[in-house]
């Protein structure tokens, strides 16, 4: 039986986490800042890229090979994550260096800047610094560059990405990857299994349930909320073992991408940031006992309105 | 300009997103603009039901295969090149992404998903939606047309009833392998409507988290319930007041409690009269998920919790040792009664 | 005559009420341990005696009774308050164990703005604490990762130190005077004084003597003003640990006193760094605080001399000043790190030891090739220097290792000590101190006479007076 080629595309993202009240605050006049802040997984992409590690895992019990790849589009910061992967087992290990300006993720900007003058009329991009924001808000770049690879570099049939990713949290890449390749795509995804004819048997979490599917290759499968969450860790020494295989750097133009021609072609710009005021009463219920309180809350806030519901 | 809204009736959701198609337009639509429905069906039965929910007089309908939604294009790509409809609308969800972003994709159009408001100008749309986990709103301008949109599902507070009769413009049938008409068929996408992959597509007895979307009364817990038996003993609490139960991620991803729990920007947005947040923070991220509650009771032994100031009622405290309280006393009350 | 468990349970029911007797079975397995034994406790798999009672003291006269209690029935008991513990001073080594929990006294008892010292009941949280001073414009100086969950009585039972060390000194540098509770139930209070040379310092028979010797009750720390407003960070990348050390060994000689001077090697700089980082580069930070003037001068003499070593590279200091805020661990970053664990069974344990100048690479280097050559499925193996002093620095390794092939009940046998053990040899081989801010526990007590030498006449002399019956946390500190 052929082996399954699996490429599994993954985004390192600022950890947005670590940004204080006070950056966001100043995000609608500034822009976001993430220079400072450390670099995580995108979480579904983690998810992932462990799932694949363990259908590989399986489809080597059942005598099915997986041959597994990953692919990033993004700066050195991506590198040792890649170095990580190859400890793994993933034999095919590649970046993309895409940006506006070539390689922008390489030329140490990585924050978004949405410019107050937002919505100036006219000018295409108006407001974001597109240098800064990279490929952020630019869902069709990215779906461009991953199809592209697997059509003319990868030549994988099983396509496993996380479903959506931070700042634009749009879940529309896997989807546009999937037209694209001409493919299916399942979104949601929580399992992946090896039949062993080729198959794959696919849990997802759909909109009214859990969908279980029996598919075949090619296919998109987007990871949502699985419980698989966490990356596996190589030791030292398989790390020695594999620290000469090869990580692929390749520009856009190797995709036969220019990447400023994509961006002006994106259907949907971003123009500016605004703040969020979440504020309510927040009015603290005193109390000697969690008892004191709870009949409190009860007798002064929900008495009546529990009637209703 | 004219708009089409999308109602996926292949799926169990139909209600919900007729009823987020019906609130958007009503207050999340600016511009002018007139529209009809597409009704996406895969069972005769449904048909006079979905009809129904459709937020718009003008109806067509589309019989299409269940889950099979790269079925579903031909005749919306055909709509979307072929007539004046500048703007596709579908409710937010996974089917509601899929459909848009393919449409986009075959008939050279623009994408966004989860849209709070949209207005259409002459030459672009302008839309606000949440980015960065909810932390922000984001203002967008989609230029090529279509523009292909799904909308925020949560609009239970004002929603505008649907119409009481509706005009069926057109019925087409794509529900076969072959013979699709008024196809144009998009070469790129053979592959999709060649093979068969999910032919044995089987939805599992699985809860729904319908019943969180459409919940009155939510009792969410965060990893202050510290352990799967104090989530357990809040999921407790809230079946005895009668509360639908969901869950933070963190508790999701501990598997505390299970996945279809989840509240916020990865799980389920909804709009409850009263929500109890128990031992969560309340970050940006889940509380995406119940910020169009009507009222919100935040119980945290932390005053610095985001939660406390974005509650209208706190109850500084452990959130078990209060919810098995307020349990007991609504319980009671109810049994009184 | 031992007494049974229900015995145990109905004396302690006499002396606090039942109400705060807590024999809830689950709770009682669960506090079994400590985080020495993290992978067991993820796992849910509990090998210690379980203990008797927990029993929630809420004054100074209750944890007198039942000492006293604990002293006639010989019954072993164990002192906790935030229950962070990492090296297995909080675990029940011997059966029908009474846990006495201080939490419950969590008084904060005085602030005093012009004396500058704050005397708090042990159950307080540092973090409470911390958050009243800042409302006043100042601080504790003491910030250990744990502040968000740490209470005050066991950070002064373990001898706790915090990031800013290099300027405030540790928990020993902090506590003006205390009350503690010995066995007998005998009451002592140290008063507080700005300095004493009445004789030997007593405090430092209750600090850091991890419940071995008595029950802390309450505790007076120094408090400092706050300006993080003149806050300065500096950060450099630099290629070898050696070199590193002698930066911060030139910072220290030459006088100046950052609150914060570290120096990450490669693999844990890339747990931190690696968004300005290359894999191979070792990160070297400070942190300079206080009035504007010493804080500016601080950082330029600071800068001057690492100007003077070419290999070092300065970065910009938002990447530090933007992960320094970002570095406590309160129980949402635990919670999430256990889960990481429990998927992966990748598992990370930290050691920390002390040492000169002259010692402190050699140790580093010949302990961190060693656990590489002969410990198993190690993932990550590094470290960081981040409390250093005129003669010398700590190290603070930090590993990871895959649990392959064992249960969780094995994880501490087949890894975790082995790993303590090559850097206790290592560090003792060469004068260092086997335990530079964790505290001894139960799981470096193995090498407490190796750690002494000859002064151990002197501690276990402390044991044998103050503990004559052996009831006070039996197997942490001094070995069963």
């Amino acid at each position: 039986m052929s082996a399954v080629r699996v490429l599994v595309c993954f985004k390192v993202t600022p950890d947005f986490e670590a940004l204080r009240e006070a950056d966001w605050a100043a995000a609608a006049t500034q822009g976001v800042q993430t220079r400072y802040v450390r670099r995580v997984l995108n979480c579904f992409d983690e998810s992932a890229l462990e799932l694949a590690l363990g259908l590989s895992d399986a489809a080597a019990r059942l005598g099915v090979t997986v041959e597994l790849g990953a692919l990033s589009i993004g700066g050195r910061e991506v590198d040792p994550y890649l170095k990580t992967l190859v400890a793994l087992g993933y034999e095919r290990a590649a970046r993309v260096a895409a940006g506006a300006d070539g390689d922008i993720a390489d030329t140490d900007a990585a924050g978004v800047g949405v410019g107050a003058a937002a919505g100036a009329a006219g000018v295409d991009g108006a407001g974001l610094d597109r240098a800064a924001s990279g490929l952020d808000f630019a869902p069709a770049v990215v779906a461009s560059i991953i199809a592209s690879y697997v059509l003319r570099a990868d030549h994988s049939d099983l396509l496993v990405l996380g479903c959506r990713s931070g700042p634009g949290d749009g879940g529309t890449v896997p989807f546009r990857v999937a037209e694209a390749l001409g493919w299916p795509c399942l979104t949601r995804v929580t399992s992946i299994e090896p039949l062993g004819d080729g198959r794959l048997r696919v849990g997802a979490m759909v909109d009214d349930g859990l969908l279980r599917v029996t598919l075949r290759p090619p296919c998109v499968l987007a990871v949502g909320n699985a419980l698989v969450s966490h990356l596996r860790a190589p030791t030292l020494k398989d790390r020695l073992e594999r620290r000469e295989r090869r990580i692929d750097v390749l520009a856009a133009a190797d995709l036969g991408l220019d990447i400023a021609a994509e961006l002006r072609r994106e259907a949907c710009v971003p123009t500016a940031l605004e703040t969020i005021d979440r504020r309510r009463r927040g009015a603290v219920i005193a109390g000697a006992t969690p008892r004191d309180k709870a009949r409190t809350l009860f007798d002064s806030y929900l008495s009546d309105l529990i009637e209703t519901l | 300009m004219r708009f089409a809204a999308l109602l996926d009736g292949t799926v169990a959701t139909a209600a919900v997103q007729a009823q987020a198609l019906a609130g958007f337009l009503g207050d999340g639509l600016r511009g002018d603009l007139a529209g009809e429905t597409f009704v996406l069906y895969c069972d005769e039965r449904d048909r006079e039901r979905l009809v129904d929910l459709a937020p718009t007089r003008d109806v067509r309908l589309v019989k299409t295969a269940a889950r099979r939604p790269e079925r579903m294009f031909d005749c919306l790509t055909a709509a979307a090149r072929g007539g004046d409809t500048a703007l596709f609308l579908a409710a937010a969800g996974a089917t509601g992404t899929e459909i848009v972003t393919r449409l986009a994709c075959r008939a050279g159009g623009g994408v966004l998903t989860d849209a709070l408001t949209i207005e259409a100008r002459p030459q672009r749309l302008v839309c606000r939606k949440n980015v960065y986990s909810n932390h922000l709103v984001g203002r967008f301008e989609l230029r090529a047309r279509p523009w292909c949109v799904t909308v925020d599902a949560c609009w239970n507070d004002t929603r505008r009833s649907p119409s009481p009769s509706h005009t069926i413009l057109s019925e087409s049938d794509e529900s076969g392998d072959a013979g699709r008409p008024g196809a144009t068929t998009d070469t790129r996408a053979t592959g999709a409507t060649g093979a068969a992959p999910f032919a044995d597509a089987e939805l599992l007895e699985a809860p729904s988290s319908g019943d969180l979307a459409k919940s009155r009364f939510l009792v969410v817990a965060g990893y202050g319930a510290a352990s799967r038996e104090g989530t357990e003993r809040i999921a407790d609490a809230a079946r005895r007041m009668g509360a639908d139960f969901g869950v933070s991620r963190p508790v999701a991803m501990n598997a505390w409690a299970p996945m279809d729990r989840l509240m916020g920007v990865s799980g389920t947005r909804a709009a409850p009269a009263l929500c109890i947040v128990a031992g969560a923070s309340g970050a940006p991220a889940l509380y995406w998920g119940i910020e169009k509650a009507g009222l919100i009771v935040a119980v945290n032994p932390d005053e610095r919790a985001p939660i406390v100031a974005n509650s209208d009622a706190a109850l500084l405290d452990d959130a078990v040792a209060v919810l098995e309280e307020l349990a007991e006393i609504v319980a009671g009350r109810r049994t009184h009664e | 005559m031992h007494l049974s468990r229900e015995a145990i349970v109905e004396g302690l029911q006499r002396i606090v009420g039942p109400a705060d007797v807590i024999t809830d079975r689950r709770i009682l397995v669960e506090s079994s341990v400590d985080n020495f034994r993290k992978l067991q406790n993820i796992f849910d798999v509990h090998t210690m005696p379980v203990p008797a009672a927990i029993v929630m003291a809420r004054s100074t006269e209750q944890v007198a009774a039942i000492l006293r209690f604990a002293g006639e029935h010989t019954i072993n008991v164990i002192p906790r308050t935030g229950g962070t513990a990492t090296e297995g001073g909080l675990e029940s080594a011997v059966p029908d164990s009474i846990i006495i929990d201080g939490s419950a006294m969590n008084r904060i008892v005085d602030i005093d703005a012009y004396d500058m010292q704050a005397t708090c009941q042990c159950g307080v949280p540092l973090q409470a604490l911390e958050d009243r001073v800042r409302e006043l414009g100042l601080t504790t100086g003491h910030s250990p990762q744990s502040k968000p969950v740490a209470h005050m009585g066991g950070l002064v039972a373990t001898r706790s130190i915090g990031q800013f060390s290099t300027l405030y000194g540790g928990i020993e540098d902090m506590v003006v005077g205390l009350e503690a509770v010995f066995p007998g139930g005998i009451v002592t209070r140290i008063k507080n004084v700005p300095r004493r040379a009445a004789g030997p310092d007593i405090r430092h028979v209750v600090i850091g003597n991890e419940g071995a010797l008595c029950f802390i009750t309450e505790v007076t720390v120094k408090l400092f003003p706050y300006f993080p407003e003149n806050n300065v960070f500096l950060g450099y990348t630099l290629k070898d640990m050696k070199t590193g050390f002698e930066v911060l060994r030139a910072v220290m000689v030459n006088g100046y006193k950052p609150s914060v001077a570290r120096v990450y090697d490669p693999g844990d700089a890339g747990l931190h760094f690696s968004h300005f980082a290359a894999d191979d580069d070792c990160v070297l930070l400070f942190m300079a605080e206080g009035p504007a003037g010493i804080a500016k001068a601080t950082a330029d003499g600071i800068a001057a001399i690492v100007a003077g070593f070419a290999e070092c590279t300065r970065v910009d200091s938002a990447y530090i000043e933007t992960w320094f805020n970002d570095l406590c661990w309160g129980p949402d970053k635990i919670t999430a790190e256990d889960e990481r664990i429990r998927q992966t069974l990748n598992v990370n344990r930290t050691t920390e030891i002390s040492a000169d100048w002259s010692s402190i690479n050699d140790i580093y280097q010949a302990a961190r090739a060693r656990i590489i050559a002969e410990i198993p499925d190690i993932t990550m193996m590094g470290g960081h220097s981040s409390h250093s002093y005129i003669n010398g620095t700590n190290m603070y390794f930090n590993y990871f290792f895959n649990v392959v092939g064992v249960g969780p009940e094995e994880e501490t046998a087949k890894y975790y000590l082995p790993i303590i053990g090559i850097i206790c040899e290592e560090t003792l081989k060469r004068g260092g101190s086997i335990v530079h801010h964790h505290g001894m526990g139960k799981a470096r007590a193995p090498w407490v006479r190796d750690e002494y030498g000859s002064s151990y006449y002197i501690l276990e002399t402390l044991k044998h007076a103050f503990d004559p019956e052996g009831i006070m946390n039996k197997g942490t500190i001094f070995p069963l």
